[in-house]
């Protein structure tokens, strides 16, 4: 409706760690918080939940104050989130703007404080996931760059990569295939199994893409569990062993 | 949904009418636009945009935000100063809203005050939008025939303009 285009195109520009990718929240201002976001991303099954809370453990007994925060998991929207699946009537549009909000009420009740208390922020998935999903499903990108001009960029974010067969497998192993990882609302196959397996290639090729323009830190996830939390502990010791601001400690 | 127990942020109270919004606009607004109906919106993209600036979200952010809109046609703004629609609310002995009366900002406890405020920054928001989107201004002080007469000139012309 806007007669001008969205102004965000900030695949031009490179946003520093801690800074706001767009307009940001004029009404809280920004400063250099003393805290660290570090997110990990990925699709379902590829082992997130179990990395966060070996890193958690980790970080907690070097003494850093840590608060994890998770998709969906925002008090105001989860219920509204839940039902709105549930009923299956969520069009691509008001996806996109419900996960935006669940992530604007996490930012500012959770994670900006905790930035401010020097805490490390383990975030389990961040905006790249609403990002891949939504590009997926045909949102158009300076739209959505624009729409989460509002977060702040992560300090690091991990990317635990996993093909599509062996993602494939472990889906199945844990208790099977479900209606949205399956993007069945695409219509993209009658079949389950063949929806999942395009729906998750288009997805995989998205991370991809945003891994470029955001700098991700890519992890091949069929790497056993401890592998994995080696990787991630040997990068993020160095990058908190390098940081000017610690954390508190 | 969220809207008790002052849980909103300014963010969060743009993007949930946002969404609700799109959620209008897909199944209430476009099917009649496209069968070639009038369709009367009591309010539209432009409270967001008044609104949401006033409780400090960025100006081309909530612009953005509605970027799926359609652009209406033609947009009637009535305006009334603060002290007129403040007598008005309170002589239907209607009890100012809390976001109404942007008591989520802070400002001051008193209700009346902070609704002085708030819809202020809301007005200058206005102001800058009949510029921006060429809003057509009615004046809402008047009598109701006066301000019909207005209104159904505007719509006379704007039918004229778009079926000839």
């Amino acid at each position: 409706m806007v007669d001008q285009q969205p102004t965000a195109d900030a695949t031009e520009r490179i946003v520093q760690p801690g800074q706001f990718y767009g307009a940001g929240l004029p009404y809280v201002g920004m400063e250099t918080y003393p805290g660290k976001i570090i997110a990990i991303e990925g699709t379902d099954g590829v082992g997130r939940s179990t990395q966060i809370r070996l890193l958690r453990e980790w970080l907690e007994v070097q003494g850093y104050g840590v608060i994890e925060t998770g998709w969906t998991r925002s008090v105001l929207m989860q219920p509204t989130i839940d039902l709105a699946k549930a009923s299956n009537t969520l069009n691509k549009l008001t996806f996109v703007l419900l996960y935006a909000t669940d992530f604007a009420d996490r930012l500012e009740k959770e994670i900006i404080p905790a930035l401010k208390a020097g805490f490390i922020v383990l975030a389990d998935r961040y905006i790249y996931t609403a990002l891949a999903r939504a590009r997926v499903r045909g949102v158009d990108r300076a739209y959505l760059r624009s729409l989460y001009g509002f977060a702040i960029a992560p300090h690091l974010v991990f990317y635990l990569k996993l093909d599509v067969d062996a993602l494939i497998r472990r889906v199945l192993r844990w208790g099977g295939m479900d209606y949205w990882e399956s993007g069945m609302d695409m219509k993209l196959a009658d079949d389950i199994y063949e929806s999942f397996r395009t729906y998750q290639g288009k997805l995989l090729r998205e991370y991809s893409a945003l891994g470029e323009e955001f700098g991700f830190r890519t992890l091949d996830a069929r790497q056993g569990i401890d592998r994995i939390q080696e990787e991630l502990r040997s990068q993020i010791g160095a990058f908190l062993g390098a940081s000017e601001t610690p954390a508190v400690r | 949904m969220g809207k008790k127990k002052n849980l909103l942020t300014p963010t969060t109270f743009s993007l949930l009418h946002a969404t609700d919004f799109a959620d209008r606009l897909l199944y209430k607004i476009i099917p009649p636009l496209k069968a070639g109906m009038i369709v009367l919106a009591d309010r539209y993209a432009y409270t967001a945009f008044a609104r949401d600036v006033a409780r400090g979200v960025d100006r081309q952010w909530v612009r953005d935000l509605y970027g799926f809109a359609v652009k209406p046609d033609l947009t009637l703004y009535f305006r009334v100063p603060i002290e007129t629609s403040l007598d008005r609310l309170l002589a239907r002995r209607v009890k100012l809203k809390f976001y109404e009366a942007g008591m989520d900002m802070g400002w001051t406890r008193d209700v009346k005050e902070s609704f002085r405020l708030f819809q202020g920054k809301v007005l200058e928001e206005y102001d800058r939008l009949v510029e921006e989107f060429g809003l057509q201004v009615v004046d809402a002080t008047g009598g109701i025939p006066d301000q019909q007469r207005r209104v159904r000139k505007l719509m006379a012309r704007e039918l004229e303009r778009t079926d000839g």
